[in-house]
């Protein structure tokens, strides 16, 4: 459980979350929504204590600014945009330095347990048989679930996820929606995602957080908050006549092939 | 090849450039006669007759220890440099770039004009003086960067470390100008050399170098898990502030340590790592007891190339470094990267 109270947040002297107050239940899944710079990735990464913050933000009770890192690892973990990577790993070192906190500084190396949680967790990633590929060899899709695999590979209870499908056709978007859900569904785990997309959050979960300006401009489940006007003020534009739009698109999309026209 | 193959066959090379270094020089001795003056001066017992008391001698107390504090500076700069690079997370990184070389070439160069000498230990006066101007240089730009950006953000840090070394530059600039008579022992050092080091410089050497290759060992995951960003490994659970500026004192040690006796010398801490990482992979837990190898062996065959191509000249070892590095590591970085995919 993630609790902020009266949280603000932001870099240097510029305040970007202001008074933020709000819980997120563990076993539930949350998407953030809202229009470019309304501070979503700022909550994620104050959640994650990435940042400095104001007022409280408590995981599972304790304070995250009083918790050492690896606590905090234990129980969040922040999938992060792909950097640019400078020096190339395999794929399997890669995912098993999700494993960082359980292991022991001075042990010789990655236990049976460790090698079995990152075998477990190439194969929900659909990776098994890429382990010995260098990650600077790989596609933006490829290395996205690469280190989709080391975030699971930490087996945090909760996973944070900024813009996780920015580089990912939407197969793959599909896919590690699915994947989230598989891994989110013994009620134990959570995700919380900044999405644009959506239809791709909606996927995921049905918990939606609105922010903007830096504000808590509603929370609940998407269909009880996201009224046309409500939509209407947050995006300034119309999100469901353009939808519809969208699917009347669709739907008049053929089922054949052209050639097979008469 | 299986990494316990390279690894073997790296400390082969490794045994081998030593004894080539010991071997070749003014004086021709064969390598049979080098390996027995070796035995006996370790094991004990009697030289034959043939080898002559005088090349025993150059052989044990010069040529040795000289090959001997190669291989460790060598070793102690690349390590630093891989620490470096991964740390602030960049390939054009090396164990020169928070300032350490300017902050020691200023200071050496103050005690060179001034004179002054250590009392009871004189012969450590200047590389004394190298080592303290280093590291105060080290932790004035650590110091800032600190003060600039609490994150201790690698750019903040590679800038302020760049600034200061300028600064302090200048006044090295203006000392040099005003060193008259000294001015070539000045330049001299700021080229680097290992004549003239001895046993003791390397009883000094080895146990820094094997107790900050010990420690860094403990920090290879942390150092892994930071050449993929900041927040990655913070979010793994890795204390990111605090591991950095345990690792950037620990390499910043050792490059002081390397360069106070025998000055300045460049390129083997920037391209070692990269050499090693393409022989060896990326791992810090083997690569950096790699780096320690391929480096010492780089600097022992460099000062090797130094002191006989124009023999009895000397070549400054950091030009040798230089010209015999730079095309060996055009080819090992560029020959792989034929094949790599963007999108």
């Amino acid at each position: 459980m993630i609790e902020l109270k009266s949280m603000r947040a932001g870099y240097g002297s510029e305040e970007i979350l202001h008074d933020l107050s709000f819980t997120f239940e563990s076993g539930k899944n949350y998407c953030i929504l809202g229009p470019n710079g309304c501070g979503k990735t700022t909550l994620l990464r104050a959640m994650a204590g990435l940042i400095p913050h104001k007022g409280e933000v408590l995981i599972d009770g304790q304070r995250v600014e009083s918790m050492k890192r690896r606590k905090i690892a234990s129980k969040i973990a922040v999938m992060s945009q792909i950097n640019t990577l400078y020096f190339p790993y395999t794929i399997y070192d890669t995912v098993m330095l999700g494993r960082y906190q359980h292991i022991n500084r001075f042990s010789a190396g990655a236990s049976e347990e460790d090698r079995r949680v990152v075998d477990r967790c190439l194969e929900m990633t659909g990776l098994v048989g890429l382990q010995n590929r260098m990650v600077d060899e790989l596609s933006g899709g490829q290395l996205q679930r690469v280190f989709l695999a080391q975030t699971l590979a930490q087996e945090p209870d909760t996973i944070l996820l900024d813009e996780p499908t920015n580089h990912l056709d939407i197969r793959h978007q599909i896919d590690l929606i699915e994947y989230l859900k598989g891994w989110t569904a013994d009620g134990r785990h959570s995700v919380i995602g900044v999405m644009h997309d959506i239809n791709l959050a909606l996927r995921l979960t049905d918990e939606t957080v609105f922010l903007k300006d830096g504000r808590l401009a509603g929370a609940g489940r998407f269909q009880r908050v996201a009224t046309k006007p409500f939509l209407n003020s947050i995006f300034d534009m119309d999100i469901s006549a353009y939808m519809l739009d969208a699917l009347e698109k669709w739907k008049t999309i053929s089922d054949t092939s052209s050639s097979e026209k008469p | 090849m299986k990494t316990g193959l390279r690894f073997v066959l790296a400390l082969l090379i490794g045994l081998f450039c030593i004894l080539i270094g010991v071997m070749i020089g003014s004086a021709g001795i064969s390598l049979v006669d080098v390996i027995t003056i070796l035995k006996v001066n370790i094991f004990g017992g009697a030289l034959p007759e043939r080898i002559i008391k005088n090349t025993a001698n150059i052989i044990w107390s010069i040529r040795l220890p000289r090959v001997l504090c190669a291989f460790l500076t060598g070793a102690m700069l690349s390590v630093s440099g891989a620490v470096m690079q991964s740390v602030l997370r960049n390939p054009l990184a090396s164990s020169y770039t928070l300032g350490v070389s300017s902050g020691a070439s200023l200071a050496a160069a103050v005690v060179t004009l001034s004179g002054f000498a250590l009392p009871v230990v004189p012969f450590l006066s200047l590389p004394t003086a190298g080592f303290i101007g280093g590291i105060l240089t080290v932790c004035a730009s650590i110091g800032l960067a600190m003060r600039f950006d609490r994150n201790m953000q690698n750019v903040t840090i590679i800038l302020t470390g760049m600034v200061l070394g300028l600064f302090v530059n200048a006044f090295l600039t203006i000392t040099t100008a005003f060193s008259g008579d000294h001015l070539r022992m000045l330049v001299f050092w700021q080229m680097g050399s290992f004549e003239g080091l001895k046993w003791r410089n390397c009883a000094i050497l080895l146990p820094i170098l094997t107790v900050g290759l010990l420690l860094l060992q403990l920090f290879t995951r942390e150092m892994d898990l930071m050449t993929f960003g900041d927040e990655q490994a913070l979010s793994a659970g890795v204390d990111v502030k605090r591991t950095k500026v345990v690792l950037l004192g620990i390499s910043t040690l050792l490059t002081g340590t390397a360069i106070s006796f025998c000055g300045i010398i460049g390129f083997v801490d920037l391209i070692v790592p990269h050499i090693t990482r393409r022989l060896f992979g990326s791992k810090h837990r083997i690569a950096l007891p790699m780096n320690a190898l391929i480096g010492g062996s780089f600097m022992i065959v460099c000062d090797l190339i130094a002191r006989t191509i124009l023999a009895p000249r000397t070549l400054p070892i950091g030009a040798i470094t230089a010209i015999c590095g730079a095309p060996f590591f055009a080819w090992i970085y560029f020959r792989r990267r034929g094949g790599r995919r963007h999108d």
